[in-house]
C-alpha cells in the first residue's frame, strides 16, 4: 500500500484554520498530535483491503480501459463521463459498478465502507493535480453546468445558496467565529475524503456538501445524484484552477 | 453439412454476444438517486415586497426580547437560555416535534452584546443612532430588509426570512423592533 503522507496542502489549511477564531490551545495541541498521525489512515488502510477484494489497481485500470501506469492521473480526472456507465460519475460509482460486474454486493454510496474504499482509491492519485476537462464532451459540460447551477441556486428555509457563503466577496469573512474558506485555494476538492475531527469520522466531499446543506437549512440531497456529482465537478475544478494537488486523506476541523 | 455447422456457429456467436452484451450493461449497476424533486420542492419564489403591518414597531420589552432571542440563536434545540414569553422552542410539523428555527443573525452581524458575531453583514451596533436618528433608514426599509433583502439587493448574501415562511409577520416585527431599538452597549 502506498504510504499516505500528510502533505503540505493540509498543513497550509491547518495554519489557515488555526487563526485565533476557531482554535483553543487544547484544539491546537490536538491538531499537533493528529498531524503526526491522521486518524483517517486506519480507514484508508481498511479501504485498501476492500479494494483488494475487487482486484486492486490492475482490475480498476482494466475496467476503465487505461494502463496501470496512467491510473493515478486518470483518477485525478474524475468525476468524468464513463461511456459504459452512461453518465458522468464519481470514483465511488465506478467502484460500485465493479462490485456488481464481479457478482459482489455493492457498498452503498453513503456507507462507511464505501467512504474508506473511495479514500484509498483517490489517494492513489496523491500529488497529481486534477485534470478534469469540462469541455471533453456534452455530458461533462452538462454536469459542470448543473453543478454551477446547484451551487448558485438559493433555496431552503433561509433562502441561501452555497454561493451566499462561498462567493469571492465573502471569503475570509467570519460566519459566527468561522472564517469562510476559499474553496479553490484551500484545495477543497483535492483534500476529501478527509477525517473530520468535529465528527470523529472519515467523510467524503459529497458528505461534506450535505453538512453545509443541513446547517444552512437547504434540503439535503442524496449522494451520487446528478446534482451532487455536478457539485463535485464544480468544486474539484476550483482546486484544479488553483493548481492544488490531491492530498488524501485530508484532515479537517 | 458444412452449411449447418456454419449456421450453428453463427447462432452460438450471436447468443454469446447477446449474453455478453447483457453482462456488460452496467448503466444500472451504480446508485444515481434523483435529487431534482427535492430541489424543486425546496426552491424559492422570486423576491417579494412586503408592507410593514400596522403597529409593527414596538418598544415593549417582551417583544424586543423576542427579537433579540431570534437574532442571537440558531434554533430551539441549540439555544441555551429560556425563551422569552410568547416564543416557543419547539414546533409541530406534520405531527412531529421539531426545534423551532431562529434567525441566527449574529452569525453574520455584530450587535450590542453579541457573542461571536460574524462580519459578513454590516455591524448593527448603534443602529438607532447611526441609521434611524439620521433618517438614513426608516422602519419600512429595515422590515423589508429582514423579510426579503433581495428587493433592495438582488445579489444579497443575507438570509430571506418572510418569503420563505421561516417567520411570520409578527416575528419580523419583533426582529425589526429589536434592531432599531436603543440598546445598552453591553
Ligand atoms: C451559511 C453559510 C454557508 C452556506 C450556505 C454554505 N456553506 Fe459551505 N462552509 C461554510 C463554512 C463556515 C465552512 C467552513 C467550516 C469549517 O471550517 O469547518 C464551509 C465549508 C465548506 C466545505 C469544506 C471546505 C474544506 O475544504 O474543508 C465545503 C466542501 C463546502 N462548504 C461546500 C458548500 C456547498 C456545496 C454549499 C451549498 C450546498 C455550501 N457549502 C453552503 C458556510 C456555508
Ligand atoms: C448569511 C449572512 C447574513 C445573515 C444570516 C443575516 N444577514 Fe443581515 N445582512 C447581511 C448582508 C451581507 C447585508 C448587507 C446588505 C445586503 O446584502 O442586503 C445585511 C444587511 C442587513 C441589514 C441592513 C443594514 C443597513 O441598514 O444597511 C439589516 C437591518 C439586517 N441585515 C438584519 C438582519 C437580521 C435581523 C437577520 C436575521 C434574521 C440577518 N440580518 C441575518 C448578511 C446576513
Amino acid at each position: 500500500m502506498k504510504k499516505i503522507l500528510l502533505p503540505f496542502a493540509i498543513m497550509a489549511t491547518m495554519a489557515y484554520s488555526g487563526e485565533q477564531f476557531a482554535m483553543s490551545d487544547a484544539d491546537r495541541a490536538m491538531y499537533a498530535e493528529i498531524l503526526e498521525n491522521n486518524p483517517a489512515d486506519i480507514f484508508v488502510e481498511e479501504g485498501s483491503e476492500f479494494f483488494e477484494e475487487i482486484g486492486d489497481e490492475e482490475a480498476l485500470a482494466k475496467f476503465l480501459g487505461v494502463s496501470e501506469k496512467d491510473l493515478p492521473k486518470y483518477i485525478a480526472s474524475f468525476p468524468r463521463y464513463i461511456k459504459k456507465l452512461g453518465n458522468v460519475v464519481g470514483v465511488d460509482q465506478v467502484l460500485q459498478a465493479m462490485q456488481i460486474e464481479q457478482g459482489k454486493k455493492r457498498f452503498k454510496l453513503k456507507s462507511e465502507n464505501m467512504f474508506s474504499m473511495l479514500a484509498y482509491v483517490k489517494s492513489l492519485a496523491n500529488d497529481e493535480q486534477f485534470n478534469i476537462d469540462i469541455t471533453a464532451d456534452r455530458h461533462i459540460k452538462a454536469s459542470y453546468a448543473l453543478g454551477k447551477k446547484t451551487f448558485e441556486t438559493k433555496r431552503g428555509g433561509r433562502g441561501l445558496s452555497c454561493l451566499s457563503c462561498h462567493s469571492k466577496d465573502v471569503i475570509g469573512m467570519i460566519l459566527r467565529t468561522q472564517p469562510l474558506p476559499d474553496l479553490g485555494e484551500a484545495g477543497t476538492g483535492a483534500t476529501w475524503p478527509a477525517y473530520r475531527m468535529t465528527k470523529s469520522s472519515l467523510r467524503t466531499l459529497q458528505r461534506r456538501f450535505q453538512g453545509c446543506m443541513k446547517n444552512a437549512l437547504l434540503a439535503v440531497i442524496p449522494i451520487g445524484s446528478k446534482e451532487m456529482v455536478g457539485l463535485e465537478v464544480y468544486i474539484s475544478k476550483m482546486s484544479q484552477n488553483s493548481k492544488k494537488a490531491l492530498a488524501i486523506p485530508g484532515l479537517k476541523r | 453439412m458444412n452449411k449447418l455447422v456454419f449456421r450453428i456457429g453463427c447462432i452460438t456467436a450471436f447468443l454469446s454476444t447477446t449474453v455478453l452484451l447483457n453482462a456488460a450493461d452496467l448503466t444500472k449497476s451504480y446508485e444515481m438517486p434523483d435529487a431534482s424533486k427535492i430541489i424543486k420542492k425546496d426552491s424559492l419564489v422570486p423576491a417579494k415586497s412586503f408592507a410593514m403591518p400596522k403597529e409593527c414597531i414596538s418598544t415593549d420589552k417582551n417583544i424586543i426580547a423576542i427579537g433579540k432571542y431570534i437574532f442571537n440563536n440558531l434554533n430551539g434545540k441549540n439555544a441555551k437560555d429560556k425563551a422569552p414569553k410568547g416564543l416557543s422552542k419547539f414546533v409541530t410539523i406534520d405531527g412531529k416535534q421539531k426545534a423551532k428555527q431562529y434567525g441566527n443573525c449574529v452569525a453574520c452581524h455584530n450587535i450590542e452584546g453579541a457573542v461571536g458575531g460574524g462580519n459578513i453583514g454590516p455591524d448593527l451596533t448603534n443602529y438607532k443612532k447611526i441609521f434611524m436618528d439620521t433618517k438614513t433608514r426608516d422602519n419600512q426599509f429595515v422590515y423589508q430588509k429582514i423579510a426579503d433583502p433581495r428587493v433592495d439587493n438582488p445579489k444579497t448574501n443575507m438570509t430571506i426570512n418572510l418569503t420563505t415562511k421561516l417567520f411570520d409577520e409578527k416575528e419580523i416585527c419583533a426582529l425589526t423592533s429589536y434592531v432599531i431599538s436603543e440598546k445598552k452597549s453591553k
